[in-house]
This record gives structure tokens, sequence and C-alpha cells, in this order.
């Protein structure tokens, strides 16, 4: 069996979109970078200020630790880019560059919150 | 020929044995020291980070002559009633897990040419790198009338301890009708929203007690204040009549205070037997900092922005209250925030760890009445030669009670959260 000119031409598109994909996942450029875990714990210690690395929350300063990457990321980002209002984390949130955001996202989802 | 080649051969060994010797430990044998003079916010922080971020590789010695730290900040949470002494009150043994060697003596000078502290004793404790912390000195001159034999009877409680509970003593002894004078001090100084936070506090305990006919008196030696707006419309809302500010064209100058008789005159008024003066008096960096040439005219010390570094001494670091810190305040926050940068810094000059550019953060939240509370913050960086701010942001006037009310929730969290960040 043999497809049409026009289907043919799809599929073979189909099929190098898939293999630019897989490429794209095998090669360090293509894919997301991994997080920089000295520059997590760096920029770590301006959160702990007020966070506990325990994973406790008290008062109005809720627990960061153990968050999936995806949620601490979209949290930091929305008070970054003023979809949430709190100063003093929008302050923290606005020199930020979405890598920094990713190293924290790191950092903080790899601890274990303490058992309370 | 072969002689002056023999020569040369010799010279260059004898010159490499000789720079072995006057190497830093960093590229000898020897684990690197670090000194850190101070266990506040800005002395305790650094220990902690260096010895723990470090793991063992960076010998961390934290001179420190008080068993126990009282802290400052949240101080005035105990004045009016909000906390216990206890719980202001932190020890310094968990540093000792992070590899912190914490010794409880006064050190009493530093020796720069020699790379060595001397403690009270005389005995000397060696440095690669020291981390200079003391706070701040009051000047016990700055007041007329007003020195140091009158600090009991006239509390400044600008230290923390036992300044702090005697000053709560005599708050809770003031009779219903007493007159409470608070002398606010000149810029700069510890702590730029405490004075007006602690007579927020002292009307709280008076009101909470049915004391409404005391009447505080601020004589402040600034024309404006930090959160001035903020506190002034607090005391109207909850202690009417209670608190009156008085800046310099008001009250045209503090002459004297009499602390035998409880009097403190003004160019405008003088106010006689007063229940309690709380003298806060000009301040300067702790004497170990100005002795040993760190500080410069101003009484403070200047630092590089890029690392907390002394703009005096390459090899030694000075954190807080006691620093020219640009446009940061004399905080708790900040003297945190600091200490982290010179960690990193002198991590890096001593262990070749990877450096970042300094970044620094502040906020400071401020009590008016209960629930009621107030913040002021920013962010700082290295510019121009300085710690500039960034951006900053400050409470409004029209907030509603429920943003009020989160604030304080947001200071409760941030003490425990700062203090397990620097006793922890």
């Amino acid at each position: 069996m043999t497809l049409d000119a026009p289907y043919r031409g799809h599929a073979l598109r189909i099929l190098a979109t898939v293999a630019i994909g897989m490429a794209a996942a095998c090669l360090p450029h293509g894919a997301p970078r991994a997080a920089d875990p000295a520059l997590g714990a760096y920029l770590s210690s301006e959160c702990v200020a007020c966070h506990l690395a325990s994973g406790v929350r008290v008062g109005g300063i809720p627990a960061i630790v153990g968050w999936p990457q995806e949620q601490f990321v979209a949290v930091m980002k929305a008070y970054r880019d003023g979809h949430r209002d709190n100063p003093v984390m929008h302050n923290v949130a606005a020199r930020l560059t979405d890598e920094e955001i990713a190293a924290l996202a790191a950092h903080f989802g790899a601890l274990k919150p303490a058992p309370q | 020929m072969s002689i002056r080649r023999r020569d040369f051969v010799l010279g260059a060994s004898t010159a490499a044995g000789l720079a072995t010797l006057a190497a830093p430990a960093v590229l000898g044998q020897a684990k690197p020291k670090v000194l850190v003079i101070g266990g506040g916010p800005g002395g305790a922080t650094a220990a902690k980070y260096i010895a723990r971020d470090s793991q063992g590789a960076i010998e961390v010695t934290l001179i420190e002559p008080l068993r126990s730290y009282t802290t400052c900040f949240h101080s005035n949470l105990y004045l009016g009633g909000f906390r216990s002494f206890e719980s202001i009150t932190h020890g310094y043994d968990k540093l000792a897990g992070h590899g912190v060697k914490v010794v409880h003596a006064a050190a009493s000078a530093i020796d720069r040419d020699k790379k060595q502290a001397v403690l009270a004793d005389g005995a000397r404790v060696a440095y690669d790198r020291a981390v200079v912390a003391p706070g701040i000195d009051l000047k016990y001159d700055s007041v007329p009338g007003w020195g140091r034999e009158h600090e009991k009877t006239m509390p400044h409680a600008w230290k923390p301890g036992e300044q702090t509970s005697l000053l709560k003593a005599r708050l809770d002894a003031v009779p219903d009708g007493g007159v409470i004078v608070v002398v606010a001090p000149p810029n700069p100084y510890r702590c730029p929203p405490g004075p007006y936070e602690r007579v927020s506090m002292m009307a709280h305990a008076l009101k909470q007690s049915g004391r409404t006919r005391c009447k505080i008196f601020v004589v402040d030696a600034k024309d404006s204040f930090s959160k001035q707006g903020l506190f002034q419309q607090g005391w109207e809302r909850h202690y009417p009549g209670l608190v009156e500010w008085q800046g310099p064209k008001t009250h045209e100058g503090l002459k004297s205070v009499d602390p035998a008789a409880g009097t403190v005159a003004t160019g405008f008024e003088t106010y006689r037997n007063c229940a309690l003066v709380n003298v806060i008096p000009a301040q300067m960096a702790g004497q170990i900092a100005r002795d040993a040439g760190l500080a410069n005219q101003t009484g403070f010390c200047p630092i590089k922005p890029e690392s907390m570094q002394s703009a005096m001494d390459a090899n030694i670091y000075v954190l807080g209250d006691a620093t020219i810190a640009g446009d940061m305040p004399k905080s708790c926050f900040a003297a945190n925030s600091q200490a982290k940068v010179a960690a990193l810094m002198i991590r890096g000059e001593l262990q070749h760890a990877r450096t970042f550019p300094a970044r620094y953060n502040n906020t400071c939240w401020s009590l008016i009445e209960a629930d009621d509370a107030v913040k002021v913050g920013g962010r700082y960086e290295a510019k121009d030669g300085k710690i500039a701010a960034v951006e900053t942001f400050v409470s409004k006037t029209d907030e509603t009670p429920e943003t009020r009310k989160q604030t304080q929730a947001e200071n409760m969290g941030w003490y425990a959260g700062i203090t397990a960040d620097i006793f922890g």
C-alpha cells in the first residue's frame, strides 16, 4: 500500500517533528536546563530568613519545603509578575530569573518536611 | 657564568620558601581559621553559615561573652505583654552542631598586624579572616545630664537583656496619670522604627491596664521618622490623647535631663516628676571595631558593598549595626542578610567556593496595637560604591484590618524563622 503524495508528505512531517523532539530531549541545549544546586542553595538563604527550613508553618509564614517544583515555580512567578500582591514576596521574587526560580524550586522541593 | 646561574637558582628557591612560610593557611596544610566577634544576628549567622557550608574545611570560632542572647527585635512585644522574656531569649548550643566553636569570653582588641584577636584574659586567637559584628555602643555623653551611671534610673533598653526587663518593670509601675518621656535618638541608630513601636507597646500596656490618664511624650532629635504616617495614624486610632510626638521644631531642643528628680527640660516645656524616662541616646559602632581602626569619622565602619569586607582591612568583614551599609537600615534582618553575603565571600576566598553577586534584603515589621502591624522593606545591591536600594515598599495607611492582622501573623512567623536561621 502506498500513500498519496499529500498524505505521504504529512506523515513525513509528523515523523520529522517526532525525530526533532526526540533529538531535542537528548541534547542538553534543547532540554530544560537542570537546576543549579549551588545557586539554589545560595538563593535559599534569603528565603529561610522567614520560612523555616524544617518545613514547619509558624504564624503567617507558610511552609515552602517539599512542594512539587512546578507549583513552586508558578507561585514565585505569580509574585514576580504581580499576580499575587504580598509586597514582601514581590520584593524577593522581583529580581529572580526563571533559572533562579527553578534552582529554588529544586532546592526546596528536595527538602523533607520535619514531622510535626 | 655557572656561579651566577647557581646564585639565581638558590635565590629562587629561597624566595619560594619564604613565600610558603608567609602564605596564609589557605595554601598550607592547616585549616583556614575564621574568627567571629559578636554573637548577635550578624555574627551568629555568619558563624553558622561558614561552618555549616564549609563542612569542616574552615575552623570557625565565635567569641561572645553572653551565654544566651535576648533579641532586641520583639523586645517591644515583651514590653507590650505580647511575648514572654523566655520567648525572645536564645542559647548558642545548636551552633556547635554546625561545627562552630563557641567561646564565651569578651574580645577586648584586634591585633590587625598579627591577625589575632585579644581576649579579656589576654589570650590571643589567630585568624585568617575575622568577622566583626559588635553591634552598637551608646553615646553616653549625647544627652545632657544623662550618662552610664543613670541607665538604671532612666533606662535606655537599647541593648538587650537586663535593660529590657528593667524598662518593663518600670513601665508596669507607672501609676495612672503618670507622665512618660521617651527621648528618641538622632540618625543613624539601631532599628529605625523601634522607638515608635516601643511607644505603641507602652501605650498598649497602659490602655490594657486602665491607666488611660497617662501621657507619653516623645522628644525626638529628628524632624521625621520611619513609618511616621502609619504610627501617628495608629496612635490616634488606638490611643487617642495618650501619645504626643514632638520634633525639634516643636520642643525647641532637648536642654537636659535630671535623673534624680525625674525631669526632662526642652526649650518648649519642662516635664517634672516623670514616672518613667526612657533615654535612647545617639549611637556608634561597638568599641572593639572603633579601637581596631575599622570605623571612620562617623563612628561607624565603612564596608565594600560587594562583600561586606571592611574598607580598612581586607582580612576583616564587618556586619550589621556597626557598619555604614548605604541604604540598608540597622536592623536584625539586614545584619542576617549581610552575614550570608560575607559567609559566601569568605568561603570563596578560603575554600575557593563558588560565589555569586551580593544581594541583600530587609523587612521590618512593627506592631502598633493587637492585630494591627505594619511593615517596611526593600531589596538592595552593590551600586556606585554603596549598598543601594533597588526597590522599597511600606504599608499603606488605608489597609484593611484583615491585612494588618495578616501582617502581624507574618511578623510572628518571621521571628520564628529568623531566630531558627540565626541560632538554630
